[in-house]
């Protein structure tokens, strides 16, 4: 196997471990608030944590979530126009469209990294009842937005492709 | 440079750019970070930054992976043929038996999810074949499910509502609650003009024979059938109606709600479970990352000076405020045919947020109506994705078919806010007695 097929297989082994992580982040969402509904309207006492975790675990799973949609080429577009193209057409568009959003989304990471390089240096926390370190949660941003970046890219230089980045199979 | 030149600039960039297939989130980014570039240069991209993150760490969203969530527990598990068999053996022998039963199922599960596609796509399977195959016209079934599909959107829980509200900085809660009224009186709008059509021609329905459910055990039967479903409306409708729980939180014991109704139907199983929890994670993070993409877009029109721009100009049209509004609601209908409802709504809340405070409009009546015109959207030709999940769900129709079956129930949904205009109090009673 070449160079790039071991790169593709581990880009999306560690996709998969962090949807499931998106995963477990949408399971704390559920927890957290149903305790909190329990908690407050049931025992008087309501928690300090979560809202927190909520937003944190939102964010968190969005990013983590966010390479496998793009492996899927699940993201919304509207197609209307290009649904009519002939095939070729079709997959060329797919392609330099895949290969723009590869390029927006590097940028964005490399935007979102310097965001948190910053944070990190100036030790800034997120102003909570629970403060937390903010570069805890905006690291996040630049995994999501990097993997999605590799595959919007794997999708331009592999295979056929539709407009929305998405393999065809 | 002047702000309508930013304004119209951007614009016409963002749509061309939507035009082109580009994944939405894709557009808003390009549009954002040029306009960046542009007014503020490259120092300006630790606003882009920010406002990615701030965006991502709005917590009133979470409401939304929570809605979707419960769906799909309902979905993937079955539990929601149960409540086609409920209605199909309450619903007694009246004429169109079938569309009055599409209508009351879309407005059940409505109230149980908030996804127009989803209806439409399950109705399309399920209930159309049957529709046809007894002898029912078919562009009025068609138009029975497509406007019946479009209630899910109105009727809490409603993504779409989440996501306006929270843009538009009002209570998502009363937001949610001001979407009960307005998804009834839609319902019994539907079948009133069903009901002008059979009376017209009463070849549009076959003979009410063999289709009834018989006595009153058969009904008895279907009330406990449908039982189950209350709990998930008291927990999202009721919690939010009583001021027990936050509409996050109602939006959660909702998907405890959903699985305990699996268990009562004996289809719960954790790998169903597990599926409708990736599942409700993928469409989440679709959803979201248009969101948090799009908002700075907002933000960047008070930067190029558009917001008072705008705001000026709403001013001098705020002597005659249904003329700002007939103008607001007919760019968002146009509009609409062409552009996918979430990316319109996060272009168009910015813009029109400023002006609703101008012209002294209720933001719960002006939202809802702005709700109802984007749910239309969704059955509104040539692009709405209410009819191509149907179209998805039913291949033998042709689009052209379903374009003409949705015009009519189109008209539907105008006369209701044109209602809405004229009594404000449909839409904003509920949230004003509710705590």
């Amino acid at each position: 196997m070449s160079l790039f097929g071991h790169f593709g297989r581990a880009h999306d082994a560690l996709t998969r471990i962090g949807f499931l992580g998106a995963q477990l982040c949408l399971v704390a969402i559920v927890m957290a608030y149903a305790f909190e509904t329990v908690s407050r309207y049931f025992f008087g006492a309501p928690t300090s944590w979560s809202n927190e975790v909520v937003a944190y675990a939102l964010c968190i799973g969005t990013f983590l979530a966010l390479p496998e949609v793009t492996r899927q080429g699940g993201h919304v577009a509207i197609t209307i126009l290009t649904d009519y193209q002939p095939p070729l057409w079709r997959n060329r568009t797919g392609r330099v469209l895949a290969l723009i959003a590869a390029v927006t989304c590097f940028v964005v990471t490399w935007i979102c990294l310097d965001n948190s390089l910053n944070q990190l240096a100036r030790q800034e926390m997120l102003v909570r009842v629970n403060p937390i370190p903010k570069v805890w949660i905006s690291i996040w941003l630049v995994y999501g937005f990097a993997s999605s970046g590799i595959y919007f890219l794997r999708h331009a230089t592999a295979g056929d492709a539709d407009v929305n980045g998405a393999p065809q199979y | 440079m002047e702000w309508w030149v930013y304004l119209s600039g951007s614009l016409t960039l963002l749509l061309a750019l939507f035009l082109t297939g580009a994944p939405l989130f894709v557009g808003f980014l390009l549009v954002n970070i040029g306009t960046v570039l542009l007014v503020i240069g490259p120092r300006g991209f630790i606003l882009v930054g920010n406002s990615i993150f701030d965006s991502a760490n709005i917590g009133s969203l979470s409401a939304i992976p929570l809605f979707i969530l419960m769906g799909e527990i309902l979905t993937r598990s079955g539990s929601v043929e149960n409540l086609f068999r409920a209605m199909d053996g309450l619903i007694g022998r009246v004429k169109g038996r079938q569309y009055v039963l599409t209508v009351l199922i879309s407005v059940i599960f409505g109230a149980l999810s908030g996804a127009a596609m989803a209806v439409a796509a399950m109705l399309g399977r399920s209930l159309y074949p049957t529709m046809v195959a007894r002898g029912y016209d078919r562009n009025l079934s068609i138009g029975a499910i497509l406007s019946g599909a479009s209630l899910a959107p109105i009727i809490p829980p409603s993504v779409l509502i989440v996501v306006i509200a929270t843009l538009a900085d009002v209570s998502v809660g009363r937001l949610l609650i001001a979407g009960v009224m307005p998804g009834l009186i839609a319902a019994v709008l539907i079948l009133g003009y069903i009901a002008l059509r059979m009376w017209q021609r009463p070849d549009l329905s076959p003979p009410n024979v063999a289709e009834t459910a018989g006595g009153w055990r058969a009904t008895l039967a279907s009330v406990a059938l449908l039982l189950p479903f209350s709990i998930i409306i008291f927990c999202v409708m009721g919690l939010i109606l009583l001021g027990v729980a936050t509409p996050s939180e109602a939006a959660a014991t909702g998907v405890l709600g959903a699985i305990v109704v699996a268990v009562i139907y004996r289809q719960f199983s954790w790998r169903m479970l597990q599926e409708s929890i990736s599942g409700a994670m993928q469409i989440t993070a679709m959803i979201m990352i248009i969101v948090i993409c799009s908002n700075l877009f907002g933000q960047l029109l008070g930067f190029t000076g558009a917001t008072r721009g705008l705001v000026a100009w709403g001013s001098a049209l705020s002597d005659q405020p249904y003329l700002l509004l007939a103008m607001l609601l007919v760019i968002v209908f146009v509009l609409c045919m062409f552009i996918d409802q979430i990316a319109l709504m996060l272009i168009l809340v910015p813009i029109y947020k400023p002006l609703v405070d101008v012209a002294g409009f209720d933001p719960i009546w002006f939202w809802l109506l702005v709700l109802l015109n984007l749910a239309v959207g969704g059955i509104t030709p040539p692009f709405g994705y209410t009819m191509f999940a149907f179209k998805a769900a039913a291949p033998e129709v042709t689009i052209g078919q379903v374009y003409r079956a949705a015009w009519p129930f189109v008209g539907v949904f105008i006369v209701l806010m044109v209602l809405i205009v004229i009594f404000p109090d449909i839409a904003t009673w509920l949230p004003r007695v509710s705590k």
